[in-house]
């Protein structure tokens, strides 16, 4: 199905480029050019255009900015007080074409400057921050880099927390978010290539990665997806994950994203792909595999045991966040037989008066569930305890007075919720919800075998799944037993000498004391 | 890149050794015991096993030699290099034939067993069809998966078997083993044909060679995978014969469903804990399954050239749900098993000899490898 979209798509970009597109290029005469722009903008109030004459021979001159999107102390400082004592200057070549360049060689203090020659170029750059400045008689413009406005400062991520780690986290601004990845990545072949995305509203994309560790294959791959995406606009980075995805009808997140700088940094020296995108703190990690959803960055920090035990601990969390209520209807209402005696009598003592079956019971509750986790999502902070007090004595407490729902039901139903929140992930949390539903439904058919069944069409789904070209389910199956260190495991830091063999990286060698070649 | 490569039709030789087991560990498994038990006296059912184990690993050895001396080719165009095509065609689509028959027996005993075992009141119809739609589904999706399916589910077929195994250890007696050596050679006779009935299958090896990447260390890959279900065959059998006793074990239905019920979890947290072990099998049925679907599918399809993958998945599937349905009975079904058994077991045996043989006579295929 994605193959299809992209196919699609290169045709009409193939299309596209087959009509030649010609920018208006702009006018020597500066009162032309601004009337044209401020007509191209219909005038808006928080355009800025700052007349300055320079030079001896009082050159008219203009910069041109929006009000909000530029660092006003870097244009004051840095443009506009240098032009203002530029008209005293008397250095200054007086030909036309020469004051230009002398200006922007000698006199303006911005690092990144680029020249435009159409309007377009200047309706552009003064949208994305850049200041402008013109020169009468002069057919282009200089393009300064000054941008600045309101952004969040860097702060602690709010939905990834550790224990032990650093706190520092993505925010929304890209330039902050390359810093900090720079500052975490201290190599010379961190590599960063940029994107434009979007028809209607443009917004940088960086994508990240480091030469000479990861496999060149996964570079292309992610580069040749990338290059299909043809959108009017991409808000969030999840836009571009449901465009470079593998396949849109698994419930499993094949792209995993995150605001942790830490997560990010290691995901690249192991050999991955780091997706960045300008206004949101959500990165993308490709490529995704299995293990990868129940990894944590804090498990590399803790000692190696305590990791092991809590990455074992989260496996059968997730066991029990997807099968938990199945098994429960399952054993209750089909295999009552298999449950010890006594269980089974304090079972059936606890649903007595209970109007309805386990399964709808289960669904009653689960969908509870969900509907609190949802409703906890939206309310406002003030009110946000309301939530607890109506869900757990509301529904929990005067739902079994009631004998609406037997008090095991809600022992299961809240196992079920604590062991799903017990995964490093949000999304991953989500997939286990919506599998847990499967669960249930197959096992108020055929029980333990509808278990099975719906276990058994789990691992087909995920062994023919593949993210960016590997299979999802390495390093389970294919077998790579070298990676099996870093799975259900986490061997001791000085044993994991090696990068994971799934992602074949170029330079398979994470530590070169004491490993042989190979 | 080996994840890359992965990720294509190729299997490597360790997949090809895992595939093996899955494929024979099958419906066979549960009744075995009692089969073996039946046919001979005391604990000297092993000794038929071990003699049909050995022959069949021979017979996979011989057959990955075969299939390995053409690299890369499948069953049908290296067959047709050495019995004319009319005659590859033949073989080929009776193989297609009996695999579609297994598959259809594997569903069937499936959906009979999980009706005596895990619910009454379903009909056997509904559990067979859910089944076989799972099967469809794997079947559906790419072959490199398939294999990758076997890797998940056959360390814990075995993982299962062992702990019922070795849980089972404080039961066991010794002098249930006497007496030995007391079996008439008819009964060896017997009890050997019908543990070969229970090693059907490895014919797969013909098969899957083509896709094999290493195929020249494939033969001894595929000896040691057969020689899994073999061991634990006999594991089982003996365990079975020393907890309850020939006597018994010629007697129970399903003697190792029996094993698996004297496991007792510490504090009883779950009681009738072969519930599990027959959940876990319901994996080995499976994987079974599906291989056989599969090897139909390609077989068919090598045979007709034309047919699309998934036009054959919708054309055999309604034949395989009615094939499994014939039978009436478990008597029937027992019957079904036998026919079937009998003549894959020696179709695929006489198919392999003789095509080694006029291989060997006419010199094509180890000419070529020794060439290359």
């Amino acid at each position: 199905m994605r193959r299809r979209l992209v196919k699609q798509n290169e045709q009409v970009n193939n299309q596209e480029k087959s009509q030649p597109y010609n920018p208006a290029k702009l006018d020597s005469n500066l009162k032309e050019n601004i009337l044209q722009l401020k007509k191209l903008l219909d005038e808006p109030n928080d355009l800025i255009i700052r007349e300055i004459a320079v030079g001896e021979d009082k050159v008219t001159s203009a910069i041109i900015y929006i009000d909000g999107l530029i660092d006003k102390q870097l244009v004051q400082y840095s443009i506009i007080e240098n032009l203002q004592k530029l008209s005293v200057n008397s250095q200054l070549p007086k030909e036309n074409m020469e004051l230009f360049d002398g200006i922007y060689q000698t006199f303006i203090t911005i690092s990144s400057i680029e020249k435009g020659e159409t309007l377009e170029d200047i309706a552009n750059a003064i949208l994305s921050g850049k200041t402008v400045f013109i020169l009468d008689g002069q057919a282009k413009v200089m393009l300064m880099d000054t941008k600045g406005g309101e952004s969040r400062s860097v702060e602690q991520p709010t939905a990834e927390n550790v224990v032990r780690g650093p706190r520092i986290g993505f925010n929304e601004n890209l330039g902050t978010n390359i810093a900090l990845l720079r500052k975490t990545v201290q190599n010379s072949d961190l590599r960063l290539k940029t994107y434009q995305l979007g028809k209607q509203s443009k917004r940088s994309l960086i994508v990240a990665y480091v030469n000479g560790i990861i496999n060149p294959i996964i570079v292309k791959e992610v580069n040749s997806r990338l290059e299909t995406i043809d959108v009017s606009d991409v808000p969030e980075s999840g836009f571009v994950e449901q465009w470079i995805e593998d396949s849109f009808l698994s419930p499993f997140p094949q792209i995993d994203s995150t605001e942790r700088v830490d997560k990010a940094a290691a995901a690249l020296l192991q050999g991955k792909v780091v997706i960045l995108l300008d206004g949101t703190p959500h990165v993308l990690v490709a490529p995704m595999t299995l293990g990868d959803m129940l990894k944590s960055p804090e498990d590399y920090y803790e000692r190696w045991l305590i990791g092991t035990l809590l990455r074992l601990l989260r496996y059968v969390a997730a066991f029990i966040a997807i099968f938990l209520p199945g098994l429960y209807i399952a054993l209750v209402t089909i295999h009552s037989g298999m449950l010890p005696t006594d269980l089974a009598l304090s079972i059936a003592a606890s649903r007595e008066g209970v109007p309805f079956p386990p399964v709808v019971e289960a669904f009653l509750m689960v969908i509870t569930m969900e509907l609190l986790q949802e409703a906890g999502i939206r309310l406002p902070k003030p009110i946000g305890q309301t939530i607890g007090i109506v869900g757990g004595l509301v529904i929990g407490d005067a739902a079994v007075s009631a004998a609406i729902v037997s008090p095991i039901m809600v022992i299961v139903i809240g196992l079920t919720a604590i062991a799903a929140f017990a995964n490093p992930s949000f999304s991953t949390g989500i997939t286990f919800r919506i599998l847990r539903f499967g669960v249930m439904i197959a096992a108020s058919i055929f029980g333990l075998y509808g278990i099975v069944l719906v276990y058994i069409m789990l691992n087909i789904h995920v062994v023919n799944l593949k993210s960016f070209g590997i299979p999802y389910s390495t390093p389970f199956t294919p077998t790579m037993v070298g990676d099996w260190k870093d799975l259900i495991l986490r061997a001791p830091i000085t044993m994991l000498t090696r990068r994971p063999k799934f992602l074949d990286p170029e330079d398979s060698k994470s530590v070169n004391k004491g490993v042989k070649d190979s | 890149m080996k994840s890359f490569k992965n990720g294509d039709e190729k299997i490597s030789v360790n997949e090809l050794m895992i595939a093996i087991p899955s494929m024979v560990i099958g419906v066979g498994i549960l009744s075995l015991p009692r089969v073996i038990a039946v046919e001979t006296i005391g604990s000297d059912g092993w000794i038929a096993l071990a003699i049909a184990g050995i022959a069949t690993v021979l017979m996979v050895w011989l057959m990955a030699k075969l299939a390995a001396s053409f690299p890369h080719q499948p069953f049908f165009s290296y067959a047709s290099l050495i019995v004319s095509k009319p005659v590859a065609k033949v073989m080929t689509f009776i193989f297609a034939i009996l695999f579609i028959g297994v598959a259809a027996y594997d569903i069937r005993v499936l959906g009979h067993t999980s009706q005596q075992y895990l619910f009454d009141h379903t009909p056997v119809e509904v559990v067979s069809l859910s089944f076989l739609l799972v099967v469809v589904y794997a079947v559906a999706g790419s072959r490199a998966g398939l294999f990758r399916l076997n890797m998940l589910f056959l360390p814990l077929i075995i993982f299962i078997l062992l702990f019922v195994l070795v849980v089972n250890l404080k039961w066991i007696d010794v002098s249930n083993l006497l007496p030995v050596f007391k079996t008439d050679i008819k009964g060896y006779l017997k009890a050997v044909h019908t543990s070969s009935l229970s090693y059907i299958g490895i014919s797969i090896v013909l098969f899957y060679m083509a896709f094999v990447d290493r195929p020249h260390k494939a033969p001894k890959a595929a000896m040691i995978g057969m020689s899994i279900p073999i061991i634990l065959y006999i594991l089982g059998y003996l365990f079975c014969i020393m907890v309850f006793g020939h006597a018994a074990t010629s007697h129970l239905l399903f003697p190792t469903i029996d094993l698996a019920k004297r496991v007792e979890l510490p504090g009883a947290i779950l009681e009738r804990i072969e519930a599990v072990f027959f959940v876990v099998w319901t994996m080995g049925v499976f994987t079974t399954t599906v291989m056989a679907f599969d090897i139909a599918i390609l077989a068919l399809r090598s045979v007709f050239k034309r047919i699309k993958k998934m036009t054959l998945v919708l054309f055999l599937s309604p034949t395989m749900y009615y094939l499994s349905m014939v039978p009436n009975d478990s008597s029937q079904i027992t019957i079904f098993g036998d026919i079937l058994g009998n003549i894959t077991v020696i179709f695929s045996f006489t198919t392999t000899i003789v095509l080694i043989v006029i291989a060997k006579i006419r010199g094509v295929g180890s000419n070529d490898k020794k060439t290359k």
